[in-house]
């Protein structure tokens, strides 16, 4: 795509943005109806791809520019290479982005008019003025970046990763922006002493709009899970790319860029379920009749489907470290201390019994495992048994299963906790141990502490792994390029679930307000304001995905694959000095 | 293809040891009294753990490119996508009819006080009347030529005035509000609902008047319950009824509450604090 395609892209979301701010201010449009979808599904398409475009342009530039401050650090050409390509790939994106940022909020017009007009009246400053400048900004500086990579290398090298953190501060900025009216719409604000909640509002200054309980939570949640995004994405492309390679350097440098990607997406997911935990929370806190909602009732099935999809993505990721372990030599003299393998295998019974004990956010449920961890470390470093390489990653796997089945662990397999039949068919036994002063049922399972614990599990063996994989690179001799093939297929499934989960948990923080546009503020009287079925949303969900890979896909071969042709035909066929 | 017999053979070895695995999660499970579904998924959980271990085991796969490897993308991509929405479709599902007409109920006041609401209502009086002066006039036109017969809707659109919500049934009013604002989320009753978040309400009438319960529904903060003084300090009970009830439906909620007079079960002292 040339330049000035993507800058009539860009101009036309910018012309959209700006556009349906004025157009907020005519009174009442007649409502759109979409055929097939209806008005709700067809703002969560477009709304969901517009999120995903944006995730990857604002997770992308992060370790992008990480990248290439390693490549300059380490003088390495690799980090430089892969810093470029995958902005390649962001700048076509970013157009992506913008059109569809601007057909969301021409979609919202037309189906919601009413509601859509209130909110950019409430936000009008943000949605007229600071968003646009915003864009217009990051666009810039983007485009700068991009066509600066070349020149600005050598000395100048320094002032280009400086545009890179210039680039990043704006688009983290544009997030936190952006974020204030989305988390205004699910926890608008707690009425003030003797206000009622429309009276507040009216009278709340920007700032407090924006700055409303869900909303850090979720600049938090979304940041940490835009790098995730950003990491598997950059692994996708490793895989498109290693498959269609020619030659074995090439094979042996998208190798290496599919274990950078996916240590970058690897290590920010190990934080994104407390990220998670923590949005949850907040959102709890601000109305209590939320938690049920989410957890055990209409939405109770979506989070037993995230259990699932959490597990697959921590399988796969440690699948991948073992791929990518397999090939070093040396492996066979790695071995690790028993003391860590206890530790690991205890982790689910003691933490959750911990956490029972000490709820979180309680000091202790962070001092007892800390110390808990400390000790075994300590047991580790001073005791002389070891198990092998091998052993340590069976059993890691067999903890990330035994972690996920935990997670995955409902109070009953119903579709929600108030339809569950009295008898008990369907729901955990009632037995109970006594330890002590506190009583355990099977029903504790089911209970924020146990999940607690099943998180802390695969979090913890995905370190070991990585512990693991660092001892034996350091002993051992990797051989890049020569990875097993099905490493590829990993690194794709990674990103495909990475992008299925955030559309599934996507709509849950949408479907929180229940029959409301913005939670207990705005209703929404339209006949689709329902909880829809898993099965529908999944159908939609997964049709979005792959919306969302075939544009990606073809973005990739469009930057990478033709340019990487071109330098090939241009080394098969050189042409004379002399000819023109 | 040397390789072939090794992959078969951890392929079986791994699932008999998965299948007895199972078995045996299965027995332990009917033992501690665990319902078949997760006897179920215990099995299935063990056949997860063969899988992976024979993916551990497995002989590295060779590279193929070009229209091998598209192919081979474009089964995979099919084949996580049915997966995905198989999985998820497996899963019990929620029916939106049983919340639709909660919505319906919830939604129908609040619409009706919107300007939209107005008009659609003063279109549906208009209907109405349109329709009754058709039945009238078809009326008319029939005694006109001396018929006797009944006219076709005879009783007219007034015949349909059946008992319901608005008889003045405020107990029964009360009832659906607590079902409605799914109270039962959070307070037990008659052994029923609550996760722990607030105390149980049987014998609430006992403790409460009229008036206090009204306060506290409005006011979440002017009563505590005994005991929960941690829920209390966190605010948990939402503060949001005196925007989302009409003052009607906490007048039914109240008169509700106030039959709710079971001694039997220890409803814990409400402390008023404001």
């Amino acid at each position: 795509m040339k330049t000035w395609q993507r800058s009539l892209l860009v101009t036309l979301g910018l012309v959209a943005a700006f556009g349906t701010a004025a157009y907020a201010q005519t009174p009442s449009a007649p409502v759109a109806q979409f055929p097939y979808t209806g008005n709700r599904t067809a703002v969560w398409i477009v709304a969901q791809l517009h999120i995903l475009f944006a995730a990857f342009i604002l997770g992308a530039p992060i370790f992008v520019v990480i990248s290439e401050w390693l490549g300059h650090r380490k003088q390495d050409p690799r980090y430089d290479r892969l810093a470029k390509e995958v902005t390649k790939v962001t700048v076509i994106l970013y157009s992506m982005t913008a059109l569809t940022g601007g057909l969301f909020i021409f979609v919202l017009l037309a189906t919601y008019p009413q509601f859509t007009t209130w909110l950019i009246n409430h936000f009008f400053l943000i949605f007229a003025v600071i968003y646009p400048l915003l864009f217009i900004a990051e666009t810039i500086v983007l485009y700068l970046y991009f066509y600066t990579w070349d020149s600005w290398k050598g000395e100048q090298k320094a002032r280009h990763i400086a545009l890179g953190v210039l680039l990043n501060l704006i688009g983290t900025v544009t997030l936190f922006v952006i974020d204030g009216p989305t988390s205004f719409m699910n926890t608008p604000a707690r009425a003030a002493e003797g206000l009622s909640l429309v009276e507040y509002i009216q009278t709340a200054s920007l700032w407090d709009k924006i700055y409303n309980y869900s909303w850090m939570p979720l600049n938090l949640h979304r940041l940490v899970g835009n790098v995730t995004f950003g990491g598997f994405i950059a692994g996708l492309i490793a895989a498109y790319m290693y498959m269609g390679a020619a030659t074995d350097e090439e094979r042996s440098y998208y190798d290496w860029m599919g274990f950078v990607g996916n240590l970058i997406g690897v290590g920010a997911l190990l934080f994104l379920p407390f990220m998670g935990y923590l949005l949850a929370f907040e959102l709890c806190d601000y109305d209590a009749s939320i938690c049920p909602y989410m957890m055990a009732d209409q939405l109770s099935m979506f989070f037993e489907m995230q259990g699932a999809m959490v597990g697959l993505i921590f399988l796969a990721s440690n699948y991948y470290i073992w791929l990518s372990m397999k090939r070093i030599r040396g492996l066979e003299h790695i071995r690790m201390s028993l003391a860590t393998l206890v530790l690991m295998v205890s982790i689910p019974p003691v933490f959750m019994l911990v956490w029972t004990l000490f709820p979180i956010p309680d000091l202790m449920a962070l001092v007892v495992p800390a110390a808990y961890i400390a000790a075994f470390l300590l047991l580790a470093r001073f005791t002389p048994w070891t198990v092998s390489s091998q052993t340590m990653v069976k059993v890691a796997f067999l903890m990330v299963i035994i972690g996920n089945a935990i997670w995955m662990t409902p109070h009953a397999f119903v579709a929600t906790q108030a339809l569950a039949p009295e008898d008990g068919s369907l729901s955990l036994p009632h037995g109970e141990l006594a330890l002590g002063s506190i009583t355990l049922s099977f029903g504790d399972l089911a209970l924020m502490p146990a999940k607690n614990a099943a998180a802390f599990t695969l979090v913890f063996v995905t370190v070991v792994n990585y512990i693991l994989y660092n001892r034996a690179i350091r002993r051992g001799t990797i051989v890049w390029g020569k990875i097993d093939f099905v490493s590829q297929f990993v690194l794709i499934f990674l990103a495909f679930s990475a992008i299925w989960t955030m559309g599934l948990m996507g709509s849950v923080r949408s479907l929180v307000r229940k029959y409301f546009h913005t939670y207990n503020l705005f209703y929404d009287f339209t006949s689709e304001s329902f909880t829809p079925t898993l099965s529908y949303a999944a159908w939609w969900i997964t049709a979005i995905t792959l919306g969302f890979y075939i544009v990606v896909s073809f973005a990739i071969l469009v930057t990478l694959r033709a340019t990487e042709a071109k330098a090939h035909a241009a080394e098969r066929k050189p042409v004379p000095a002399g000819a023109k | 293809m040397a390789e072939q017999p090794s992959l078969l053979k951890s392929i079986i070895k791994k699932g008999l040891a998965g299948v007895v695995v199972g078995v045996i999660l299965v027995v332990l499970a009917k033992a501690l009294e665990f319902p078949p579904v997760f006897q179920t998924m215990f099995f299935i959980y063990a056949m997860l753990g063969a899988a992976v271990y024979v993916l551990l085991d497995a002989p590295a796969v060779k590279p193929v490119g070009g229209a091998k490897a598209l192919i081979a993308l474009i089964v995979f991509y099919a084949v996580i996508s049915g997966v995905y929405i198989g999985g998820a479709s497996l899963l019990p599902q929620y029916d939106p009819q049983d919340e639709k007409g909660k919505i319906e109920k919830l939604l129908k006041p609040k619409r009706a006080a919107t300007e939209q609401g107005k008009a659609e209502e003063l279109l549906a009086r208009t209907q109405a009347l349109a329709e009754k002066a058709e039945a009238l006039m078809k009326r008319l036109q029939a005694a006109g030529v001396g018929g006797t017969g009944e006219a076709p809707g005879a009783g007219g659109a007034n015949a349909a005035t059946g008992p319901g919500a608005a008889t003045g049934d405020m107990v029964a009013m009360g009832k659906q509000q607590w079902d409605l604002q799914e109270c039962y989320n959070c307070h037990k009753l008659e052994g029923k609902g609550g996760k722990k978040r607030g105390p149980e309400l049987d014998n609430i009438g006992s403790l409460m008047t009229p008036e206090q319960l009204r306060q506290k529904v409005l006011e979440p903060q002017s009563w505590m319950a005994e005991g929960f003084e941690k829920e209390y300090e966190k605010k948990k009970m939402p503060s949001k009824y005196r925007e989302l009830m009409e003052d009607k439906e906490v007048d039914a909620l109240v008169a509700f509450l106030s039959t709710l007079k079971n001694p039997s079960v220890n409803t814990p002292k409400p402390i008023q604090k404001k």
